[in-house]
């Protein structure tokens, strides 16, 4: 697929912190890229780098082969923006505030009208365009958040957290919108601490600590290369791992056990086999276990997302 | 930018703090301290007097007494002087005249008495009393001195002469129909509010950092220039619109004489000018909203102090009204007073309205500096 935006070797300080260091990047137009990471980790700053909000120091931001510091104006047009704030006037309805985003990109009359039913609609909330946003639930102040960054039909839609402390209905419908902005041909950046939601909706992805590009790709090829392969096992006796070459490790799990090792199914036929010939003792349960983002974080930095 | 204006003046009409603060609060203060000083221009002193004497003399004093413009006699015999001095002493009466015994027959012989007893804490309301009783004492004097001249053969004319002041003290008072307390109240709490103007705009402004709008909307095809005009030409129509609603409210409640319209008109420009500039200014110079509304009140009532918005300035120290010059608080009102009291035109307020113009000029300056520092802090 055609590149959309390339970032290259950009490096961030506010004063002596260096907040970006030497990220490079690529992103496939009509795809949806996860940046994930934990609090701090550089997300926020590189999507405002990649609107413009923040001036581009060293390396170099391109969308569609300009540069953004040079063609801002461009950007700007091309370019939707969700912040992980709520930025939204409350006082105002939800049409208002449409109204005035739709404004700011010099959309006026029947235009306007149209584009805001048609954000509205996608969002859920035609029913309550004139009430006050304020009176609105989280998850519906997000939505409109979404809504107010689509009404000059941006070819990048960039999301900053989008789904923080919302209910899961509102974050299967924002989940909704953002697979049919991507079935559109709207290129996605999504960033987030949230590993499931990469996991559902990306397709590549980079993963962010400290400032430092730790990992990118595209799910699968992260997953098969940094997570590790296990099985799960849950038998009343002690299993010993030299009965078992391929085991490279073991760590006490739950009621279980997990079993580390390269090729996890013929582990996992080895142990039915050795339990239905009673070498082993009964076992109450065995599963594949599913290489997850998680780990994949665990095992690249030592520390788990969410404790963060 | 159209956008950026009408969403702003949305924001403001649904802001009842804006509507309070700018609108209702002035309104207020015209209201309540014009009914006050209306009261006081009709207020009459109570003279207390106790007659001891009680003889034709003594009542034709305190008839001469109550006929005097703005004094009320009240008879105190009820009670003895002894009892009504303690009430003196407690701060219970302010005052109390005795017209002592024997006043008519001393009036004959030249040494009749009066006591006048007073609280000194109380010397405003009972210096007036004892300054007509002296008047009084001297018309007597004066009787006293005709009938000696007239016993030895002066005519009416010379005696007319001879009783009168080597000084005469010719009164003129210009501009007497438009001088009222509302010339003070209405043109001073308006100067003085316009001035909160200051305090919206420092706080709409920290709503727009700390929200983070002010970063989103960098992601948008607006201009920095854009966004600032747009949030001041609100804040500069609402002054306007203040303005209107107060001086109206002076013109056609309490028949403010309102002068020159096209001064007036000009000088409401140059206030909202200057007015929204400060603020402007005050917002992107300030390191919190706090700070912001610290300095507001500090600029707000320590000008209006200084300036005369809320008493002529010219009671103050005169080291205080040098302080006055340097307020645009001060410029205001005086402009507006010389349009409404004294029938200036815009050929005496130039220098005015061109002060009002440069404070209003060098916000907006400044403000412009200030700005690309302040969307820097903004985006982060």
């Amino acid at each position: 697929m055609k590149t959309i935006l390339d970032v290259d070797d950009l490096t961030k300080t506010f004063g002596t912190n260096t907040v970006l260091d030497h990220i490079s990047f690529s992103i496939s137009r009509g795809s949806c890229y996860g940046l994930l990471g934990p609090n701090g980790a550089g997300k926020s700053t590189t999507m405002k780098l990649l609107t413009g909000i923040l001036e581009t120091p060293t390396g170099s931001i391109k969308i569609l082969g300009h540069d953004v510091a040079t063609a801002r104006d461009m950007v700007q047009k091309v370019v939707g923006y969700v912040p992980q704030e709520i930025t939204l006037y409350e006082k105002l309805s939800a049409e208002d505030n449409l109204i005035f985003f739709g404004g700011l990109y010099g959309l006026k009359g029947k235009q306007l009208k149209e584009r805001i039913r048609t954000v509205l609609t996608d969002t859920g909330l035609l029913d309550r365009a004139n009430d006050l946003v304020k009176t609105f639930s989280g998850g519906m102040k997000r939505r409109i958040n979404i809504a107010s960054a689509l009404l000059h039909e941006p070819q990048i839609l960039i999301l900053d957290e989008p789904t923080v402390g919302i209910d899961p209905q509102s974050r299967n419908h924002i989940f909704g919108m953002i697979r049919r902005l991507r079935d559109a041909g709207v290129t996605i950046i999504y960033s987030t601490h949230y590993m499931e939601e990469v996991e559902a909706l990306c397709d590549e992805l980079a993963i962010l600590d400290h400032g430092k590009m730790i990992a990118q790709g595209s799910l699968s090829d992260i997953l098969d290369r940094f997570s590790q392969k296990a099985v799960y096992i849950e038998n009343q006796n002690a299993l010993g791992a030299e009965a078992y070459p391929a085991i490279k490790k073991i760590t006490p799990h739950h009621q279980g056990l997990i079993l580390e090792c390269d090729q996890p199914l013929s582990l996992m036929r080895q142990l039915l086999d050795d339990a239905a010939a009673g070498k082993i003792g009964p076992l109450h349960a065995i599963e594949l276990m599913k290489p997850s983002l998680e780990d994949v974080f665990l095992s690249l930095t030592g520390t788990r997302l969410r404790d963060e | 930018m159209i956008a950026m204006v009408i969403k702003e003046l949305k924001l403001m009409a649904r802001e009842k703090g804006n509507f309070f603060f700018l609108i209702l609060m002035p309104l207020i203060f015209i209201v309540v301290f014009g009914s006050i000083f209306n009261q006081a221009n009709s207020q009459t002193l109570t003279v207390s007097v106790h007659d001891l004497d009680q003889t034709a003399a003594s009542k034709a004093l305190i008839k001469q007494i109550d006929t005097i413009k703005g004094f009320k006699v009240t008879q105190e015999n009820h009670t003895s002087v002894a009892n009504q001095v303690k009430q003196i002493k407690a701060g219970k009466l302010s005052s109390l005249v005795v017209i002592d015994r024997g006043f008519s027959a001393g009036l004959r012989n030249g040494k009749a008495n009066l006591h006048f007893y007073s609280d000194a804490a109380e010397s405003s309301e009972t210096a007036p009393i004892q300054a007509v009783l002296k008047n009084i004492v001297t018309g007597y004097q004066q009787q006293k001195l005709a009938h000696v001249l007239q016993a030895h053969g002066e005519t009416e004319a010379q005696i007319k002469q001879t009783l009168m002041a080597p000084i005469q003290i010719q009164s003129v008072t210009e501009n007497s129909k438009h001088v009222d307390f509302m010339s003070q109240i209405v043109p001073g709490y308006t100067v003085m509010f316009v001035f909160f103007i200051m305090n919206s705009m420092v706080r709409r402004f920290f709503q727009e950092k700390d929200s983070g709008m002010i970063a989103r909307l960098q992601s948008t095809p607006l201009s920095p220039i854009s966004y600032l005009i747009g949030m001041w030409v609100p804040a500069f129509l609402s002054v306007i619109i203040q303005c209107t609603v107060l001086l109206a409210t002076g013109y056609f409640f309490y028949h403010l004489h309102l002068g020159n319209p096209l001064a007036v008109t000009l000088i409401v420009l140059c206030l909202a000018l200057c007015g929204t500039g400060l603020g402007l200014c005050l917002a992107l110079v300030v390191r919190s909203e706090n700070q912001g509304l610290g300095i507001t009140q500090l600029l707000t009532l320590g000008g209006a102090i200084v300036a005369g918005l809320w008493f002529p300035s010219d009671i103050l120290p005169s080291f205080a009204q040098k302080i006055g010059y340097f307020t645009p608080q001060y410029w205001a009102m005086s402009s507006l007073q010389d349009v409404m009291i004294r029938g200036y035109g815009l050929s005496e307020i130039w220098l005015n309205l061109l002060v009002l113009l440069l404070i209003g000029l060098a916000g907006l300056a400044v403000a412009l500096i200030r700005f690309k520092p302040f969307l820097r802090a903004a985006a982060h």
